[in-house]
């Protein structure tokens, strides 16, 4: 087993201690010159069509610099399949339609302003669920397609379909089935820092942009098609990304004000910042997915699982964004968590005047292991068997091709099953004790631990730059958002190259400066950058070790002499000091390069800072700056058929609850937690486990407590007021964290993603627990006081 | 109505004119460019804001500034001590992994100060109550309360070494 | 937010003056904490407030026999005050699961009733307690029993140009037990049901007999159902039951963001069952 000098340490993040000095500067704490504020106008109903804008008044007010909306700009299309604007004309389609925004010299003014448009709607019918808008002769939410043709439904043309072996065959076979319908809410990702960007362009019409991301360069993009779209086509957008307060994927695409500041900026020839309060941040980003899913699940009499059909319908809200794509991660577990031969998937996805959705930490995931994982406990219980030792007989093995062509090498999966039957006493404590409603439950996940190529590039670039002193900047295209990337990166780059963390400065978020890469998402971030960061490294050390084969001996010699004229008495050895030493003689660790057939000569040791300055300071002297691109050894998915390798490696793990249900109230109280997860090496240790324990609470809540409601399409609870998420007296219980090294051979040092699946496998733990503890099974999220009272009166 | 409002910010006497209608936070951000104190959501559910006024931890996205007039503030950039040197609770907040995005921590820290300025030696319920103002969406808690656990020992041994 | 005056009077006199200049768009602000919050949603537009916080003769207890709770009183300082735990446990209880630390370091009984939310967590204890609410106006001082003092959401019998000044509880005799119970979605929540009881029990009798409910009514409402049933029984088992069934046919809550009509209806009657129970075993 390797030994490693930083790699799994507690060594604290690089970032820490600005933070809690309160020195990190967030997008809201960002000022620059003669900056105007900007505010949008949403619209006021769910469906309507626009009459007229008239914005005069606000035009008036003093201290107003500009006032656009989709009159006075030109058209910015948004979205993958180009279906939104960034202001709105003709009609509305949801409540969080932009419809007009202002530019002013100070945010007050700005509001007000934007009460002094005045728009004039006549309302539509409008449609605010999947069911209701495939209905014959309901109301079109988009009358026309992206090119123009007019649409006959409110199917959005982005279907998902997966099918392995024979699902209908495979049901005759079929000794037990189990068939249920599952349900999950809007959800929201309730970052503390909320969201905004400041807009400006240079004298010479290039666009630079402040913005909460985590796609730099996806965005960069995304922006010079806007750029485009107002007559700057060939002119280029930097992005330049601030800490940020959480993202949990609502950097993951651009946004309706992120176009609408560069409009304004644009429009204003002066920066514009526009800042999300919370109210907006709830009403006007785009939360999780909600699915309702249709779910069958068979096995043979031995237990072994036969086939799994499920059927989703996703309501896609009024435009299209990464809500619809996230079938294609639900794909994974529901081709491959455990082995199923038969698998058929399914999905519908309509418009309708809902909000629209997008990327949330899971992707999909937490929707389809709710229904997976709570209807194979099902299954089990039909089967009479056991759920533990039902999954552990169908658990996924090393080595192994799932349905999907994913190639599964390390896998933890058994060993975090057993590790949590074991902490939460399985054995003891499963099936429901009389008298008490107490129970456990446990469920797993599988997601990509080794990147995902849903581009065509899966790249993450790195440049490492070394200076005098022997600092080394290591520059990336990845984004810290709090997950502790700066800390895997600062720790990896150490540990390969040979230099301690203290000396290693992590530098990303400017797309003119950090090298390409394709965004900080899939849990990719330390997979990616780390291994990048590794080949850079080796070819850096290669490169000093070259120059060292001309410079080691004579910067000893010098050393020698340096301490003779300190210490008289100091005798200098007798060593070659005229020697070319082979590069391949020396190591380097921790900023010192050494012999390796003498480590422990205390004589020949040479700073690394030595070396390069003996090596820049002469005639035709050099410097030291290498770079990788790491582009995994992952595949796109076949466009027809969904199947490829989608990742370099895949990660599993199992979480389990034990809790109390208050058959009066209907609470469930969480008593126990354990999250064990294979996770292949741990890099930081500090990071690791906050990764898990935040996943772990925002499961629970996601589990029992948050809901995003709607009502017609209007947001009911926009603020935390009525949004629960947990406060600290809320965790009253144990969590307890194991990490599976499981040592991927595709990861860095080992190691794989563990950035999302601290949140998947939570849900249906729960749900489980609860179903050992009282006999009834809640099929929709949260799972609520009320839904449990009623369940259970229902039972009696 | 604009007033001039005398205050103690930091451990300095200061003078700011202030509108009436501004609340704390507005007067710490745009005024005195003090950003480390964060809005979160303006309304004293997040408690991103919270800055202590004559010890007490408070909400300032609620406070009215005049209230503050002869009072004593210390933000988040006041625990700073001389020498750019941590505060013992910072110092735990960043060895105990209590810090993630960060977006929480100024306002975590005001709280655990006021909690450990009033109770030395608090158990983890109080911990946990203590800082029940304080939303946190990325660390589900464990490690934060493990840094104020910390937090509580580098404080004593601290006060432990001045009384030397 | 819209631009208003902000004013800190030293007295009483001073603030009934201001009013009056001010207008009738004017409102006095206490901790802020829920009026700064309306103002920002825009629920109600203020020209002027007018703080009570510089008023000393508002705050601190006053103990004679009665307990005299001054409306600028902190809840900080009550729910850590010694005199008060003994004397009004239940109302110390209902302090100390309000709002956060950050809140209650500001936040005022005086602001929480006149606030008159229908979940307002002092309101249950206070009622229970039989207490009487001080107001005061340009024309002098009267008393307000609080079971006359909330009229609805948001409304109470004072005058705009009135406030509460003090709280007074009567003495609890010996044989007193009280308890107060809240259930929200979370710990940090408004109550979607709060509970208080008090009983006067002489050995296993139960001699008087109160219990309040909020967030299950217009107003925070006392359970006359419930305590006609107590009043004069031996508590067991079947009459906490039947005291729960009562509770819940008595209630009047509404379906909202937070909860459903059925499940208020159904937890209150749990909240004032356990209440009770809990009530019997802190008898003095």
């Amino acid at each position: 087993m390797q030994e490693f000098s930083f790699i799994g340490t507690e060594t604290p993040r690089p970032d820490a201690a600005d933070k809690a000095a309160g020195k990190a500067l967030y997008i809201h704490d960002l000022s620059r010159p003669g900056m105007l504020y900007g505010k949008i106008k949403f619209s006021e109903y769910a469906h309507a069509r626009i009459k007229s804008i008239d914005t005069s008044r606000a035009e008036k007010l003093p201290g107003v610099r500009a006032v656009v909306t989709g009159y006075n700009t030109p058209e910015v299309r948004i979205g993958f399949i180009r279906d939104n604007f960034a202001l709105k004309k003709d009609k509305v389609r949801q409540f969080r339609d932009e419809v007009a925004a202002v530019a002013a010299i100070d945010p007050e003014i700005a509001e007000e302003a934007v009460d002094l448009i005045h728009v004039e709607y006549e309302e539509l019918p409008g449609v605010f669920s999947p069911e209701e808008a495939l209905q014959e002769g309901a109301p079109l939410v988009h009358e026309v397609d992206v090119r123009g043709r007019p649409k006959t439904d409110n199917r959005v043309p982005v279907p998902w379909k997966f099918v392995s072996g024979d699902v209908e065959k495979a049901k005759e076979k079929a000794a037990y089935w189990a068939e249920s319908h599952f349900e999950t809410p809007l959800i929201q990702q309730s970052c503390m820092g909320t969201a905004g960007c400041i807009a400006e362009f240079d004298l010479q019409n290039n666009l630079l942009i402040h913005t909460k991301t985590q796609i730099p360069f996806l965005a960069q993009n995304d922006f010079n098609r806007a750029l485009a779209a107002l007559g700057l086509k060939g002119k280029n957008s930097r992005v330049i990304v601030p800490t940020l307060g959480g993202s949990f994927g609502t950097g993951l695409d651009t946004h309706g004000y992120e176009y609408i500041a560069i409009l304004l900026a644009y429009k204003t020839g002066r920066p514009v910042k526009i800042i999300l309060t919370r109210e907006e941040e709830f009403t006007a980003l785009s939360p999780r997915q909600p699915s309702k899913s249709h779910i069958i699940q068979g096995c043979d009499g031995e237990g072994k699982l036969l086939f799994r059909d499920i059927r989703m319908v996703l309501d896609n809200g009024a435009y299209t964004s990464w809500g619809a794509t996230t079938p294609s991660v639900m794909m994974l577990p529901i081709s491959s968590l455990y082995r199923v031969p038969n698998v058929f998937f399914e999905t519908a996805i309509v418009y309708t005047n809902n909000t629209y959705c997008q990327a949330m930490r899971g992707y999909g995931n937490p929707q389809a292991a709710w229904a997976l994982e709570s209807n194979l406990d099902e299954l089990a219980e039909k089967a009479g068997m056991d759920p533990y030792e039902f999954r552990r007989k169908n658990a996924n093995i090393p080595n192994d091709i799932t349905p999907m062509g994913l190639h599964i090498t390390t896998c933890g999966l058994k060993e975090c099953l057993d590790t949590v039957a074991d902490k939460l006493q399985w054995r003891e404590k499963r099936g429901r004790e009389s008298g008490k409603a107490r129970g456990v439950g446990m469920a797993s996940l599988f997601h990509v631990g080794g990147s995902g190529r849903v581009y065509r590039s899966d790249g993450s670039g790195i440049i490492l730059k070394l200076d005098d002193f022997g600092n080394v900047s290591v520059i990336s295209g990845g984004i810290e958002m709090g997950q502790g990337f700066g800390v895997a990166l600062c720790l990896a780059t150490a540990e390969a190259l040979g230099v301690t963390p203290d000396k290693v400065t992590v530098i990303t978020g400017d797309t003119a400066t950090c090298p390409w890469d394709v965004g900080t998402h899939a849990s990719r971030g330390a997979f990616t950058s780390c291994n990048a960061a590794i080949l850079a490294s080796e070819k850096a050390r290669k490169k000093i070790f070259e120059l060292a084969s001309e410079h080691f001996m004579s910067r000893v010699k010098s050393k020698m002499k340096k301490q003779k004229r300190k210490n008289p008495d100091f005798e200098i050895p007798d060593l070659d000091y005229e020697r070319i030493c082979d590069p391949t003689e020396f190591d380097m660790r921790e900023n010192m390069l050494f012999l390796k057939e003498e480590p422990k000569n205390a004589y020949l040791r040479v700073s690394l800072g030595d070396i390069l300055r003996a090596a820049h300071y002469k005639e035709q002297g050099t410097m030291v700056v290498t770079e990788a691109f790491y582009d995994p050894c992952n595949q796109m998915i076949d466009a027809k058929t969904c199947h490829g390798n989608l990742s370099a490696t895949y990660i599993f793990g199992t979480q389990g609850a034990e809790v109390e249900v208050d058959l009066d109230t209907g609470q469930v109280k969480v008593l126990n937690f354990v999250a064990a997860h294979d996770v292949g090496q741990v890099l930081s240790r500090h990071a690791i486990r906050g990764q898990i324990y935040g996943g772990v609470v925002q499961g629970i809540g996601y589990a029992l407590a948050e809901e995003y409601k709607t009502h017609k399409g209007k947001n009911l609870n926009p603020n935390f007021l009525d949004y629960k998420i947990f406060s600290a007296p809320d965790i009253d219980f144990p969590i307890e964290i194991e990490c599976v090294e499981t040592h991927d051979i595709e990861g860095p040092f080992g190691a794989k993603g563990v950035g999302e699946p601290g949140l998947v496998p939570t849900a249906p733990a729960i749900a489980n627990a609860v179903y050992d503890a009282i006999g009834v099974r809640i099929k929709s999220l949260p799972i609520t006081p009320e839904k449990v009272l009623k369940a259970l009166r229902e039972r009696t | 109505m604009k007033k001039e409002i005398h205050f103690r910010l930091n451990g300095y006497e200061v003078a700011a004119e202030v509108e009436s209608h501004k609340m704390l936070l507005n007067v710490l951000r745009e005024q005195f460019h003090l950003t480390g104190t964060k809005e979160g959501c303006g309304q004293g559910e997040c408690g991103a804001c919270t800055v202590l006024v004559d010890g007490l931890n408070v909400d300032s996205c609620l406070y009215p500034a005049f209230e503050v007039e002869g009072k004593s503030v210390t933000t988040i950039e006041g625990l700073v001590g001389e020498g750019n040197v941590l505060h013992p609770i910072q110092k735990a907040f960043v060895e105990g992994g209590g810090i993630q995005c960060g977006f929480c921590t100024p306002g975590m820290i005001m709280s655990a100060k006021a909690l450990l300025d009033e109770t030395p030696d608090p158990d983890e319920a109080e911990i946990k109550r203590g800082i029940s103002g304080n939303l946190c969406r990325c660390t589900g808690y464990v490690q934060i309360i493990e840094s104020i656990e910390k937090a509580k020992e580098f404080v004593q041994a601290e006060s432990a070494d001045e009384t030397d | 937010m819209k631009k208003f005056d902000y004013y800190q009077p030293d007295n009483l006199g001073q603030a009934f003056k201001l009013k009056e200049k001010s207008g009738e768009n004017a409102k006095y602000i206490a901790g802020g904490t829920d009026l700064i919050i309306r103002i920002k949603q825009k629920a109600v537009q203020p020209d002027a407030l007018i703080s009570l916080r510089r008023i000393d003769s508002l705050k601190g207890f006053e103990e004679n026999g009665n307990i005299s709770i001054g409306s600028m009183t902190l809840f900080r300082d009550m729910e850590r005050n010694e005199l008060l735990k003994k004397a009004c446990p239940a109302l110390v209880e209902a302090v100390r699961v309000l709002a956060n630390p950050q809140v209650r370091n500001v936040a005022t009984p005086g602001g929480n009733i006149s606030n008159a939310a229908p979940s307002a967590d002092c309101a249950p204890p206070l009622l229970v307690m039989d207490a009487t609410v001080t107001v005061a106006g340009p024309g002098g001082e009267r008393d307000i029993p609080i079971e006359d003092f909330f009229l609805g959401p948001g409304k109470t019998r004072m005058d705009p140009t009135e406030i509460v000044t003090r709280i007074m509880i009567p003495k609890t005799p010996a044989g007193t037990g009280m308890a107060f119970l809240k259930m929200g979605r979370v710990t940090q929540d408004i109550a979607l049901a709060n509970v208080a009881v008090l009983l006067v029990m002489e050995g296993e009798t139960c001699r008087k007999c109160r219990v309040a409910a909020g967030a299950v009514a217009p107003v925070p409402l006392r359970l006359h159902t419930v305590e006609t049933l107590l009043e004069g029984r031996n508590i067991k088992k079947d009459l906490t039951e039947e005291a729960g069934r009562r509770a819940s046919a008595e209630v009047q809550p509404i379906t909202d963001v937070r909860s459903t009509e059925e499940y208020r209806r159904q937890v209150s009657g749990t909240l004032v069952k356990r209440a009770i129970e809990a009530a019997v075993k802190r008898v003095s």
